[in-house]
């Protein structure tokens, strides 16, 4: 199974402050032992929600908001996409990750073809995995 | 320039809710232009935050919290990786998308951070390193 591991947003993410060359030493080292294990099939972080926006639909209407925007910690600040054999594997990956000071991590499990069930008919489902194919071939 | 594109959840994602037939139809129409226009890199849903957890990190600590959370607002339903070459031309492909929920939704346009932004916080070591692990998990 695929889960998404969201990074949310803190006052220092949020205000633009990089990482230091500790952290970012020790998430590389964390990202490459991810990559080993055949366990990271992505990640990025985010640049802060003050250059961000965002969309909002309603009926036909498309109102855009500019960011930044003030909930910090519901942001995202980076996500990465795990490929693991169960969810229990994921909580245990994310345990190892060197974050401190209160940090919250969301685990989420993907949808994928199969829990679409029959509302999946044989032609999206063919057209789903041309689709992913193409995008997987522009780096995706 | 790359940017995450975040649908928002509703009560519906939250609920579990199918999506219609039409609303896939349509989804995986604009997907489709998407992969052929380019930009499209990635891209999931995620299943009920219900099927979720957060882990919080403090010191050696690691608290694991069971999904569901409640400020649904906040949390996300799913997400696409663009390649795009500027925020305008990522807001006028977001305002072609089908409105990804049965009632009022919102999308979240937040550009992505290239190891080039973190400047002399990283070693040319650790930028190599983060080039080899991005080829390696076939993202960029």
């Amino acid at each position: 199974m695929r889960v998404m591991v969201l990074v949310k947003a803190d006052k220092d993410s949020e205000a633009g402050v990089m990482p230091s060359e500790a952290l970012l030493t020790q998430m590389g080292a964390y990202n490459e032992e991810l990559v080993k294990a055949g366990v990271m099939l992505a990640g990025e972080g985010l640049h802060p929600s003050s250059k961000g926006l965002r969309m909002r639909f309603s009926g036909g209407q498309r109102v855009i908001t500019d960011g930044p925007f003030a909930e910090t910690k519901e942001l995202l600040a980076g996500f990465w996409i795990w490929q693991v054999r169960s969810f229990e594997e994921a909580v245990e990956w994310l345990k190892r990750a060197p974050f401190d000071g209160g940090t919250e991590i969301e685990l989420r499990p993907i949808f994928e073809m199969e829990d679409f069930g029959e509302a999946l008919t044989p032609e999206l489902r063919e057209q789903e995995e041309r689709v992913r194919a193409e995008a997987a071939k522009l780096g995706g | 320039m790359r940017f995450m594109v975040l649908v928002k959840a509703t009560k519906d994602s939250e609920a579990g809710a199918p999506p219609t037939r039409e609303l896939v139809d349509a989804m995986m129409a604009y997907n489709e232009e998407l992969v052929k226009a380019g930009i499209m890199k990635g891209g999931d849903g995620l299943q009920p935050s219900a099927k979720g957890a957060r882990v919080q990190f403090d010191g050696e600590k690691r608290s694991v919290v069971d999904g569901p959370f409640t400020e649904t607002k906040e949390l996300v339903a799913g997400y696409w990786l663009w390649e795009c070459k500027s925020l305008d031309e990522a807001i006028a492909w977001v305002k072609r998308c089908p409105n990804p929920m049965p009632g009022p939704s919102e999308i979240e346009i937040r550009p992505v951070v290239d190891i080039a932004d973190f400047g002399e916080m990283v070693s040319p070591e650790a930028a190599a390193t983060w080039d080899r692990l991005k080829s390696e998990v076939g993202n960029g």
